[in-house]
């Protein structure tokens, strides 16, 4: 990546620490998204964005589950 | 069957507070007995309204800040609907810490240990690996909180009791020196965001509550920085002086400096300046007040001791949080009124100077606070005398018990009340 391309910010707190930048790699720009505890990377495009936005909060919170997705005993890291 | 009495005020019966507490003194086992402490604990901090934190400081939704009640560790919040909150900072899971920054954002928290993940109102989300216990939401557990909580302009307080008096019948005629707080601002409101220090003192946490209205000592342990900055303030606690000591009610208590101020009748000199120093803050409490704002800000701000706990000292505000019976940490910040970025920027430097790492008020009174507890920690004589002014006390126009400026009002109204919630219902 470009080093005039990277506009990078950390969204961190005491629980999670998120690498985010504007990666104008592509031919339209999205979200690099890096866990910065584990180096995991998702790349988010302005519909995935979008669809973010407008979660309902139940949704949301469902995925704070830390069994929803992550930590579950039948998928395997 | 009569108790029999081991020592001044023990009986194997129990602590027998009414001889400990008599009205023109009181017996320095009060200081340093640490079933006592245990005693307050349970009967003042965990049941009546305690002084937690100010709205100011969770501006937006899913902000945080620890705070405390005594030694209990919490976290005040901010939920998405605005709510302000009071969780306690346990795990319902093994009980481990969950917030540990001192403050920050996030809607949710996660709990280091294993991972369970809650709201920010204290429900549980969730937690790893669920098949542990026999899938998703199968456990009635939450972080625990602060039953009541209410607000009075900002100002949070917390009571671990599910029923009694509101806050508003617990401040009483105190309510109305935060109101006074509140009036020096061109908007009306306080907000305590400029920051924390924190003092830890090895004394009981009760020296601090009476010291905080004792107009008898400022001119012998605050009389560097009196002659250092030129200050008016020393000679407003003489025996001279026409300000008052009054005893609030509820074990509250007041230096009211108004008398002084009215006789000189110059804005800002509560504030040790002129008002062409600060002219964009007159204007705009003039805009904002019209011709109220001359008494407003001749008076000035309050200095009031809100027990237990909360001390607002004209310019700053004190929490006092007890660890032990003979340690506790004075938490000090600058006040800050919206709407005066001048006088707000003064209001830091000042507090810098009085409360700050290197200041010259706080460090002189602390310096008592621990000097007073080893001399309460020896044998003889057993008592702490608290005559001041008994004999010459009078009831003002509103009903409440004044004293002189260097009398110990405040003092026997704080141990009046003190009394009271120590023995009611035994």
């Amino acid at each position: 990546m470009n080093d005039k391309n990277v506009h990078g910010v950390v969204i961190g707190s005491e629980f999670a620490e998120i690498g985010v930048i504007v990666d104008d790699e592509g031919n339209g720009p999205r979200l690099r998204l890096e866990d910065r505890r584990t180096g995991r990377v998702r790349h988010v495009d302005a519909l995935e964005l979008e669809a973010i936005i407008w979660l309902p909060e139940g949704h949301l919170r469902q995925l704070l589950d830390p069994s929803a997705d992550r930590w579950r005993e039948d998928i395997g890291r | 069957m009569s108790a029999t009495t081991s020592r001044a005020g023990r009986t194997t019966a129990g602590i027998d507070y009414s001889k400990l507490i008599q009205p023109d003194r009181v017996h320095g086992s009060l200081y340093t007995d640490p079933a006592i402490f245990a005693e307050e604990l349970e009967r003042i901090w965990y049941q009546g309204w305690v002084y937690v934190g100010h709205t100011s400081e969770v501006p937006e939704p899913g902000d945080y800040v620890r705070k405390s009640i005594g030694p209990q560790d919490l976290v005040m919040t901010r939920d998405k609907d605005g709510q302000v909150h009071l969780l306690l900072n346990r795990c319902a899971h093994r009980g481990n810490l969950v917030c540990e920054d001192a403050r920050g954002n996030s809607n949710s928290f996660r709990c280091p240990y294993h991972g369970w993940t809650y709201r920010n109102n204290g429900q549980l989300l969730g937690y790893p690996y669920n098949q542990g216990y026999g899938g998703k939401g199968k456990l009635d557990l939450a972080m625990g909180s602060v039953p009541r909580v209410e607000s009075y302009r900002g100002f949070v307080f917390g009571s671990f009791a599910h029923d009694g008096p509101s806050l508003a019948e617990h401040l009483g005629p105190a309510a109305g020196e935060i109101d006074r707080l509140a009036a020096l601002s061109p908007e009306g409101e306080i907000e305590l965001n400029a920051g924390w220090l924190k003092h830890r003192t090895r004394a009981n946490w009760k020296l601090l509550a009476e010291n905080e209205t004792d107009g008898y000592h400022p001119q012998f342990v605050h009389g560097s920085i009196f002659s250092v900055t030129g200050s008016p303030i020393g000679a407003l606690y003489s025996d001279k002086s026409t300000a008052v000591t009054r005893n609030l009610g509820h074990g509250h208590s007041e230096n009211d400096l108004r008398p002084e101020f009215r006789n000189f009748a110059e804005p800002m000199r509560w504030f040790g300046t002129t008002e062409s120093r600060v002219p964009e803050y007159v204007a705009a409490m003039r805009a904002a007040y019209g011709d109220d704002a001359e008494r407003i800000l001749i008076e000035g701000a309050p200095h009031v001791m809100i027990f237990p706990n909360l001390f607002i000292a004209e310019i700053q505000v004190f929490v006092i949080q007890p660890i032990a019976v003979n340690e506790c940490i004075q938490h000090a910040t600058a006040v800050q009124l919206r709407g005066a970025p001048e006088l707000n920027k003064r209001m830091v430097s000042q507090s810098i100077g009085s409360v700050g790492p290197a200041g010259m008020l706080l460090a002189d009174d602390t310096e008592m606070y621990e000097r007073n507890q080893h001399g309460v920690e020896q044998l003889r004589p057993e008592w702490l005398d608290l005559s001041r002014g008994m004999k010459r006390e009078r009831v003002d126009e509103r009903g409440l018990t004044i004293g002189t400026a260097t009398d110990e009002t405040g003092m026997r109204g704080f141990w009046s009340n003190y009394k009271q919630l120590m023995e009611e219902g035994r």
